[in-house]
């Protein structure tokens, strides 16, 4: 994977600013129940945003698949589940409907200075997902899209700050992305919360949606509550 | 100036004299002796275990054998670290040879990741290197170097070769004239005493006055708690490849003299031993 990175140019975010919309962000999900919360570091005081839901997923076993097939990861349907568990929601498909539990977290690389969002998953017993069946779960034209994409990787690394596997989007192309969209380092994007921004483009690839009301958060409301 | 470059090599070529055996409750078909290795210090271990892997295969049947994991003392030994920052933060006040205890079953989803091929381990190398030139360089060296330079840069650690390594590797150790060093130096703070898997920030090399940051500063500035000495006492060690080196010496003559291969400068403090 060639990791290009914006040189000079680009929207490079600083640490500071990256607390700052993530404490405006748990503001917004606070008042709407989106269920996100701050987590800091006991020892080092620094810290990430994290997210724990449950999802029903619907594992659909067309009758010509193989039980086994070793190549290709099953077709899968993907619910999400706003609501508690409804046993009349997760049926009407056939196969097997299996609860698993999400975990998002996002916390900030000093070295690339772009957020970057971990992700675990896995069975009520414990099992974790394989990164196979985290494939599995995304919607196919994502993977399409995430095939020619920049920010195509999906890798398994160490939690810098709890030390344990998860899955990570790799940050490297990020700020190519971002400067896109936010016009290059001219533009200083005072009025947009980079989180949102950044967090509602790469979040839906592995199955984390934000509600639209996010996108009416502006920096000067929340920055300024009592 | 020869002196600098011997450091390199004798980083290079540093090992460590392991035993592996299996673990008791492998289900085998004979027994199995252990397998002894030196380990090269700067390369990982599902990298250079192939042999160990055969040895005890051949004694345990096909479907009791699924990934691979090693584990001492029972700390599972995370193979995406360096085998020498594994024997100096758990082992290196022991004796030798290093006692490995070997694992085909029960994989510790919760604190090792999984290491299918080797790809994975040249995926993680090059990652690491990535991130150490975003830190030195803002990336710009990495990125001017085309994909068969990256694949040497691999490849030469692979097959241990030296000289191929480093003739793209000091291309990573270079900086601009009017600068003094890095922009910043890619270093990791290892404790085996905390949740926190290392520490890691930004950190430049020169003060603003010009004057070089030395190993000291670092560790002041990072974890001070460290190296202040309790009733004049140093209860831990600061050790980079099984040594101390002076905490007086700049950071930036230690990144480019003892950085592991993937460019940084992987740092343990480890409880001194009281004898």
């Amino acid at each position: 994977v060639s990791c290009g990175m914006a040189g000079e140019e680009g929207f490079f975010l600083e640490e500071k600013r990256f607390k700052q919309y993530c404490e405006d962000f748990v503001k917004h999900s606070q008042q709407i129940g989106d269920g996100w919360e701050w987590r800091t570091s006991k020892d080092l005081g620094d810290g990430y945003l994290s997210k724990t839901h449950f999802q029903v997923r619907n594992r659909h076993i067309p009758p010509d698949l193989k039980e086994k097939n070793n190549d290709n990861t099953e077709p899968t349907l993907f619910a999400h589940v706003e609501e508690p568990l409804d046993d009349s929601q997760a049926a009407g498909v056939g196969g097997t409907e299996e609860v698993v539990r999400y975990e998002y977290h996002v916390l900030y690389s000093s070295s690339y200075q772009v957020p970057v969002l971990y992700f675990r998953a896995c069975f009520l017993d414990g099992r974790p997902l394989t990164l196979d069946e985290i494939w599995g779960s995304v919607h196919a034209s994502y993977q399409a899209r995430l095939q020619e994409g920049p920010w195509d990787t999906i890798t398994q690394q160490e939690h810098p700050i709890l030390g344990q596997p998860f899955f990570v989007l790799h940050p490297c192309r990020t700020n190519e992305f971002i400067s896109a969209v936010l016009g290059g380092s001219q533009k200083h994007p005072r009025h947009t919360n980079y989180i949102i921004l950044w967090l509602s483009t790469v979040g839906p690839v592995v199955g984390l949606n934000l509600p639209l009301s996010y996108a009416k958060l502006a920096p000067e409301q929340s920055t300024n509550t009592d | 100036m020869t002196d600098d470059k011997d450091v390199l090599r004798d980083v290079w070529f540093g090992r460590i004299p392991t035993c592996f055996t299996l673990y008791q409750d492998e289900i085998t078909e004979r027994e199995a002796e252990p397998y002894y290795l030196l380990l090269p210090r700067i390369s990982y271990l599902t990298l250079v275990t192939d042999k160990v892997k055969k040895h005890f295969q051949k004694v345990m049947r096909q479907e009791e054998v699924s990934e691979i994991w090693f584990e001492y003392e029972g700390t599972p030994l995370k193979w995406h670290y360096p085998i020498g920052l594994l024997f100096d933060l758990h082992a290196s006040n022991t004796a030798l040879p290093w006692s490995i205890t070997v694992h085909f079953k029960n994989f510790p989803e919760k604190d090792l990741l999984h290491c299918h091929s080797k790809d994975v381990i040249e995926a993680h190398f090059m990652a690491c290197i990535k991130e150490a030139d975003a830190l030195k360089h803002k990336s710009q060296v990495i990125n001017e170097m085309q994909k068969k330079d990256h694949k040497q840069l691999w490849m030469g650690l692979q097959n241990d070769k030296f000289e191929q390594f480093w003739a793209i590797n000091r291309k990573l150790m270079e900086y601009p004239p009017e600068d003094n060093g890095f922009r910043y130096i890619p270093f990791r703070i290892y404790q085996a005493t905390t949740e926190r898997p290392f520490i890691q920030k930004l950190f430049r090399p020169i003060a603003a006055g010009g004057q070089l940051h030395t190993l000291g500063d670092l560790l002041k500035d990072v974890c001070p708690s460290t190296i202040t000495p309790e009733d004049g006492e140093q209860k831990t060690q600061v050790m980079i490849h099984g040594i101390e080196p002076m905490l007086e010496t700049p950071i930036q003559w230690l990144s480019e003299h003892m950085s592991y291969p993937d460019n940084f400068l992987h740092i343990s403090i480890i409880p001194r031993p009281t004898d």
